[in-house]
């Protein structure tokens, strides 16, 4: 009997405990989270200096890739989300980009105006809401990014330079859009599928999975082949 | 035929009153382009084809989605233009432009309606089911279309598409600017806002273009020193600046003046006060009066 509640007790404990404990989180990705919701005062204002002078300034300052505080950042922000979200933040390596490029202004390329301003600001001073008619030469803050790394991923012949290579898709919530009865058999499930992702299914019947030959640039001794598989020259293995 | 005093000052005569009947003024043509429109940039240099401006347009209007909406590749093979279930689309185009590689870089160029200031389409629309909106959106209104399609004959741009398929309510379909947004303030259309590379530029068409004059100054030998659109047929809202010639990228070249204005003139020059009609059945009716005079009555004497 004592033995009995002994080990109720010991669940309940070890249940609460459970429910108390926190989940452990990244300490600097919730920092880079906290970071991106910020939304700083806009500069109006920059120096308009060649990047010769920003790098020789730069140099005057003594700011280096040492000075990289910030290992990443999300590249996000609220400035974005209120015209639109399909796709999800891009985790951008800020130290890493720094310690390749060896060469700030490639990215910090203009400063504020202000002499008391830091020498280096953040993307989401300056550019801002896009199409404001205050500045209509200024681009918004996701063309500033897109810009920026997809012409020094194309120079540097280095980096994606495709939507997915740098974002996750924001998948829609599957929830409310699929729709099956109770109980549902495998063929009603396959065709709730097929009601959206239709050109997917179309691709899949051109795929080896699908005709069971096709290509085989990795089997040894079918380098060459176009049309090797279960359905033509191969046969099970297991 | 010899013609009497009487009757060659009774055809001058009524020749004469119809001339005068003409006022002057009707004869030249006055732009109807409204005053401060809004305007959209698109900087080919800068897009990258990644076609979400297409799937924006299709969804802020509730157009079918377009065709693989995430393929770069294959949909590019064949040059489209916008039809009945897509406002805009974007072409590739290989210009002999080659990259560091020499590898041929590609150029990509949207094609959507012009929204031109003083638009063809809207002075060819017999039933005024297209009008120019004060916003610069050349809208259509499909309760009042016929279908004639003499829409899609006048357009310099070959741009407004019919749905032949529907044989009840067929309609034309084009570009409507967003005008439901953009009427609104801070709205911008579906396309531009989407545009990751800013490949698009929205705003007042003054601005726009000043911006687009500016992107020239600032960068020599990027651009074609040309702001496509800026004057071609009188101007358009939507404008374009590249790097390569703009035949190159199915951009036609064409006159300064605007398409309606030769049209214009002609028509309204001839009809105004139904002059000309009046002028030539007044000219006939004196030439008939005077043949029946001198013929007729001989003639009538032998029994007709």
């Amino acid at each position: 009997m004592i033995k009995k509640i002994i080990v109720f007790a010991g669940l309940i404990l070890l249940t609460a405990a459970l429910c108390t404990a926190e989940i452990w989180k990244a300490p600097d990705q919730e920092k880079a989270k906290e970071r991106a919701k910020e939304v700083v005062p806009f500069i109006k204002e920059y120096k308009d200096d060649c990047q010769i002078t920003r790098r020789m300034s730069l140099i005057d300052a003594g700011i280096s890739i040492k000075n990289v505080q910030d290992v990443y950042f999300l590249l996000d922000s609220p400035v974005i989300k209120k015209r639109e979200d399909h796709y999800e933040p891009v985790r951008f390596a800020h130290k890493r980009h720094a310690a390749l490029t060896k060469d700030c202004t490639k990215c910090h390329h203009f400063r504020p105006k202000d002499e008391n301003a830091l020498e280096t600001t953040r993307c989401s001073a300056c550019h801002q809401d896009s199409f404001n008619p205050d500045h209509p030469e200024r681009i918004g803050l996701k063309a500033a990014y897109h810009q920026q790394c997809m012409k020094c991923h194309q120079e540097e012949a280095k980096g994606p330079v495709d939507c997915k290579g740098c974002h996750l898709r924001n998948v829609p919530d599957h929830k409310n859009l699929v729709k099956l009865p109770d109980n549902a058999d495998p063929f009603q499930v396959t065709a709730e599928c097929l009601r959206c992702h239709d050109t997917q299914a179309e691709d899949m019947l051109k795929t080896a999975h699908w005709l069971w030959k096709g290509p085989s640039p990795y089997t040894t001794g079918h380098r060459k082949d176009i049309m090797h598989g279960k359905g033509t020259t191969a046969l099970n293995n297991y | 035929m010899q013609l009497s005093r009487r009757s060659f000052f009774k055809i001058m005569g009524a020749a004469g009153a119809s001339v005068t009947a003409l006022p002057p003024s009707a004869n030249a043509w006055k732009s109807k382009a409204p005053p401060d429109p809004y305007g959209c940039l698109v900087d080919l240099t800068r897009c990258v084809g990644c076609r979400k401006c297409e799937e924006a347009c299709a969804e802020v209007n509730g157009l079918p989605t377009p065709e693989r909406p995430n393929c770069q590749c294959i949909v590019f093979d064949k040059k489209r233009r916008p039809d009945d279930k897509a406002y805009t689309v974007v072409n590739r185009y290989f210009t002999g432009k080659l990259d560091q590689f020499d590898k041929p870089l590609p150029t990509y160029a949207k094609v959507q309606c012009m929204h031109c200031q003083d638009p063809a389409c809207v002075s060819a629309c017999i039933v005024g089911a297209l009008t120019k909106d004060e916003t610069g959106a050349v809208r259509y209104d499909a309760t009042k279309c016929i279908g004639c399609r003499y829409c899609m004959v006048a357009c310099p741009f070959e741009i407004p598409a019919y749905e032949y398929h529907d044989p009840i309510t067929p309609r034309v379909i084009k570009c409507s600017f967003c005008y439901d947004r953009i009427s609104k303030k801070g709205g911008l259309p579906g396309c531009a806002t989407i545009c990751p590379t800013e490949a698009l530029t929205f705003g007042k068409r003054e601005t726009i273009v000043k911006v687009a004059q500016k992107r020239l100054e600032e960068n020599p030998g990027k651009y074609i020193d040309h702001v496509y659109g800026e004057k071609e047929v009188g101007g358009t809202s939507w404008l374009y600046i590249s790097s390569v010639p703009f035949e190159k990228v199915n951009l036609p070249v064409l006159s300064d003046k605007p398409s309606p204005k030769l049209s214009e003139t002609i028509q309204h020059s001839l009809f105004s006060y139904l002059w000309s009609p009046l002028a030539l059945f007044g000219v006939l009716g004196a030439l008939m009066y005077k043949s029946n005079k001198n013929q007729g009555e001989p003639e009538n004497k032998g029994g007709y």
